[in-house]
């Protein structure tokens, strides 16, 4: 084993052993555990037995192992990208309508008022205010 | 795809008292602090009530307008013109507003048109009428804008399968049933077209009037760039595809 692999070796046993911590924890759920594992596990393979990648490769009609492992990232790069843009979208969603709630209750009316009618219970267009 | 009804430019009779009563403007202001007063002063001598939503303004639009009388609710962060308007909308529909008015801020629509706005709604034709600078007869849009804003027609009736004259005209009057059926969740400028998306998803009549716009120095600087254009076709593509 040279020098690369024995410390990339180190660095995903570390990974594997945080995550395995992380979940008798009950910080990360079991489906989430195993996943990382398992990827944890196919980049420890692939350091130590780099003709793994081939195999895998060859098996799924690539030429090249490291053709595989580019098109993974690329793959795994991309799926990541489309979660973080759906959950920053949502949590937009969320900054507005706590936005919209604080400047609806701290409305600053006028002297004169406004004039339709008192303020009407908010049950028919925005959620009850607490 | 149908044409949106058109009504002809006819002087619409002055609104009666009871019907102003009911009226809320609602104006999303962001960094306006130059003219807000005076645009609310100007709004207020049609209706009593004018809200005017602080978009989290880094000027004195708040102090302005409430010095021009408004009720003004204060976003604390900025979320884009399409959230202050659905903030307004959802505060004028708990003080009772029969009707609700979008007005921009910059002083570009002119309040004599209000009551070509409200009219249709008040004899119980449509529940949404759309203001339309195209409708006017020998209006001044400048060229670039007409082009702009010929293709957001364009874009308008593929995307929506609506036919107007104007797809992103500020300037809108809803009943409180289309008030309450709308709801905002484009905080950009894409709301223009969801609100068009809205109204065809309501079944709800609208129609389009004509409204006179104010090409003024200063509604130009502080309007949309033409090149906006682009963000908020691709806002209102995503907006459709992620729910």
């Amino acid at each position: 084993m040279n020098a690369f692999q024995s410390v990339s070796l180190g660095v995903f046993v570390a990974l594997a052993a945080a995550t395995i911590s992380a979940g008798l924890r009950g910080y990360a759920r079991k489906r989430i555990v195993v996943f990382w594992l398992l990827v944890w596990g196919g980049g420890a393979t692939a350091i130590v037995w780099p003709r793994s990648t081939m195999l895998a490769a060859h098996a799924l009609g690539i030429g090249r192992g490291a053709d595989l492992l580019l098109y993974l990232s690329v793959l795994s790069t991309l799926v990541g990208f489309f979660y973080i843009y759906t959950r920053f979208r949502r949590l937009d969603r969320q900054i507005t309508m706590l936005v919209r709630r604080l400047a609806i209750t701290n409305a600053q009316v006028p002297d004169h008022g406004v004039t339709a009618s008192p303020p009407l219970p908010l049950a028919d267009s925005a959620p009850p205010s607490s | 795809m149908s044409d949106a009804p058109r009504l002809a430019p006819t002087a619409a009779p002055a609104l009666s008292e009871t019907v102003k009563a009911r009226i809320f403007i609602v104006i999303a202001a962001y960094n306006e602090a130059a003219c807000i007063a005076e645009v609310v002063r100007d709004a207020l001598t049609a209706v009593p009530n004018v809200v005017v939503v602080d978009d989290g303004s880094a000027d004195d639009t708040t102090n302005q307008a409430r010095a021009g009388g408004a009720t003004v609710l204060t976003h604390l962060v900025n979320r884009g013109q399409g959230a202050a308007l659905q903030t307004g909308i959802t505060y004028a529909l708990q003080h009772g507003a029969e009707y609700v008015v979008t007005f921009d801020a910059d002083g570009q629509h002119d309040i004599n048109d209000l009551p070509a706005l409200i009219a249709p709604i008040a004899r119980g034709e449509v529940d949404i009428c759309l203001g339309s600078r195209f409708l006017v007869a020998g209006s001044n849009v400048p060229t670039m804008r007409r082009i702009v804003l010929g293709a957001a027609v364009l874009f308008t009736r593929l995307t929506s399968q609506i036919k107007l004259t104007d797809a992103h005209n500020g300037y809108r009057a809803l009943s409180r049933r289309a008030a309450q059926r709308i709801d905002l969740q484009l905080d950009r400028m894409a709301h223009a077209s969801e609100i068009i998306d809205q109204v065809r998803a309501s079944g709800l009549p609208y129609c389009e009037v004509p409204v006179r716009i104010r090409y003024t120095d200063y509604s130009m600087k502080k309007g949309q760039k033409s090149s906006a254009a682009l963000r908020v076709a691709f806002d209102y593509l995503v907006g459709k595809v992620l729910r």
